[in-house]
């Protein structure tokens, strides 16, 4: 079974019946979550409306770690059984975690020239998720550099997997030091200090980035098998 | 193959060639720690501030230059190796490569690290830094250049044999060796504050624990990529 | 050595690596790396006066004082133990309001006031609706007599 979906043909056809069932619910998620986000959740009793931005940058900056732990574990893989489709989805991780950490670092900053006073502050958090950055524009332009598309996912597997040292960096940096960036608010031993009525659009908001991850991943995937296999006859007949 | 001695061994085969060939031409060792003491030495002239502002950028401004100075040498670390066919020989042997890429790795720190210690201390007394925070500067580099060694051996390794490496290889190391910079900068900031430098420096020392487990075999194993 | 035993040893070799920055990064975090002091740490074991340095603590009720047709705000940021007067000129985010945390940057003077140059509102991870907020403080007050509940 999954030697079968290990092979570059197969895991394309399995992307092209997967997607559908990924976007739908995907945009429905993202349209109960913003309308519950932005329309039925109650104001904050500190910050009042600006709060609301939450929706996008939480999520955001949760599915750059996730994205993050997607891409190693994929590298991992590709690197120890050496197939082709790991290697694809590594690579097609990279763009979609970069564009959600920089989102997060956009969407931190409006929040918190308002609420902070400042765009930006030298913080453990916003300084962890900042290099975050710099991994994945750096194993974007590692693949970029290297011709050889198999020697290049290798390359990048090996850099994304030294990356990971930044992700429980990341997570425990509102522990670990005074930062100017609040701690962990749902992810708590006693409970989300967020009240229920807020909770609930975030979590929509949450799943729906996921499920939107996971469907441009899968479309990213989808072109660079095809880009990767041109030669093949397989992606001869899917062009036919 | 196998046996602890022969491995160690090779890996003191390793650094005693490095170590030799560089001080062949010493003029070229030199290079990274005269390129440290210049960048320093362009912050004050750059900056133009009086010794107050200067002392206060001071920590910032030499770990930047100890960065930019291991980025400058690591550049090379690989680049030899490969191009005269040597690298290959070396991954031919029967040592894993992550041991031939710690001699490596040893070796580069023994020709950059000392010198670069040594003169800190001058660099340190031209950009104001209060002299009660030179032993902690002291302590903080000899924690951190390992590190910067290690991890950045990582990023040449990748970017060993690739177009427009030497730009590639600061974008790529950079995220590598910021934690070395902030932590070794709070080392001494702290320092010169008179405050406890106890916490950075017990970071460095994490850092550097956690690079000589793993850079050696993330090293070794981009060599083998790039030679393939 | 056999290959396994020479894998055993690299496995236990790596683990002892990984366990050692463990353990430097726990001393690491016990040791308090600040991004900025809170009053009691500043008494403590703070740097001299003349330094720049960043305080963070809770604006005490009632000690927010504006002086006439001056800018400067003058208000005292303290903790659990102590507490410091800091003196800003310039705009207050949004968030600044008594009880709030906040982190000031800026200089200690002779008179022991933190002169600021920044002042940044650090706000809680909690977030509920006013209501909500309005019905807790009172059975807080009720309970115990109006003593402030933050957290710094």
């Amino acid at each position: 079974m999954f030697r079968r979906y290990a092979s570059p043909r197969h895991f394309h056809d399995l992307c092209g019946r997967l997607l559908p069932w990924l976007g739908w619910p995907c945009a429905a998620l993202m349209a109960a979550g913003l309308w519950g986000g932005l329309v039925a959740a109650p104001p904050d009793y500190q910050q009042g409306e600006a709060y609301r931005i939450i929706f996008i940058h939480v999520p955001s900056a949760w599915l750059s770690l996730l994205v993050y732990a997607a891409m190693a574990s994929a590298a991992a893989a590709g690197l120890i059984w050496r197939t082709r489709v790991a290697e694809a989805v590594t690579i097609a991780c990279a763009p979609i975690g970069a564009s959600f950490t920089f989102l997060a670092l956009l969407t931190g900053s409006l929040w918190g020239k308002p609420m902070w006073g400042a765009w930006w502050v030298w913080d453990a958090r916003l300084t962890s998720e900042l290099v975050l950055l710099f991994l994945y524009l750096g194993i974007i332009a590692l693949h970029g550099a290297i011709p050889d598309p198999r020697k290049a996912a290798r390359a990048c597997a090996i850099l994304a997997i030294v990356g990971l040292v930044d992700l429980p960096i990341i997570h425990f940096s509102v522990e670990w030091w005074n930062t100017l960036h609040q701690g962990q608010t749902v992810f708590r031993l006693d409970g989300p200090s967020i009240h229920p009525s807020m909770l609930a659009p975030l979590l929509l908001m949450a799943a729906a980035f996921t499920l939107f991850f996971a469907a441009v991943l899968l479309m990213r995937v989808r072109c660079e098998l095809l880009h990767r296999e041109r030669r093949r006859q397989w992606v001869r007949e899917v062009r036919a | 193959m196998g046996r602890p001695e022969a491995a160690a061994g090779a890996f003191a085969a390793v650094v005693r060639r490095d170590v030799r060939a560089a001080l062949r031409r010493p003029a070229e060792a030199l290079t990274p720690v005269a390129f440290f003491v210049v960048v320093a030495a362009v912050f004050p002239l750059g900056s133009g501030a009086g010794p107050a502002t200067l002392a206060a950028v001071a920590p910032g401004a030499l770990w930047v230059a100890a960065l930019l100075a291991a980025l400058l040498s690591l550049d090379r670390l690989f680049r030899e190796d490969l191009e005269d066919g040597s690298l290959d020989q070396l991954l031919l042997s029967p040592h894993p490569p992550a041991l031939l890429a710690a001699g490596r790795i040893a070796a580069h720190w023994l020709l950059t690290g000392p010198p670069l210690l040594a003169a800190s201390v001058p660099v340190a007394v031209l950009l104001a830094l209060p002299p009660r925070s030179i032993p902690i500067l002291l302590g903080a580099l000899a924690l951190g250049t390992p590190t910067l060694s290690l991890a950045g051996a990582i990023g040449a390794a990748l970017t060993t044999g690739v177009r427009g490496r030497s730009l590639l290889l600061p974008l790529i190391a950079l995220p590598l060796l910021v934690p070395v910079l902030i932590f070794g900068a709070l080392a001494v900031r702290a320092a010169a504050l008179g405050v406890s430098a106890a916490g950075p420096l017990y970071f460095l020392a994490a850092l550097l624990a956690l690079a000589l487990t793993l850079a050696p075999f993330a090293t070794g194993a981009a060599l083998a990529v790039g030679a393939e | 050595m056999t290959p396994r035993q020479r894998r055993a040893a690299l496995v236990g070799g790596m683990a002892a690596g990984i366990a050692a920055a463990a353990a430097f990064a726990f001393l690491a975090i016990g040791e308090n790396m600040l991004w900025f002091f809170t009053p009691s740490q500043l008494a403590a074991e703070g740097p001299p006066p003349g330094n720049r340095i960043r305080l963070g603590g809770l604006v005490v009720e009632g000690s927010v004082r504006r002086r006439p047709g001056a800018l400067e705000v003058r208000f005292d940021l303290a903790d659990r133990a102590a507490a410091v007067t800091v003196a800003y000129r310039g705009l207050l985010p949004d968030l600044f309001r008594e009880g709030q945390g906040i982190v000031a940057l800026g200089r200690i003077d002779a008179d022991g006031v933190l002169q600021a140059e920044e002042v940044l509102a650090k706000h809680d991870e909690t977030y509920m609706p006013p209501a909500i907020a309005e019905s807790m403080r009172e059975a807080n007050a009720t309970e115990r007599a109006g003593a402030p509940t933050v957290r710094p």
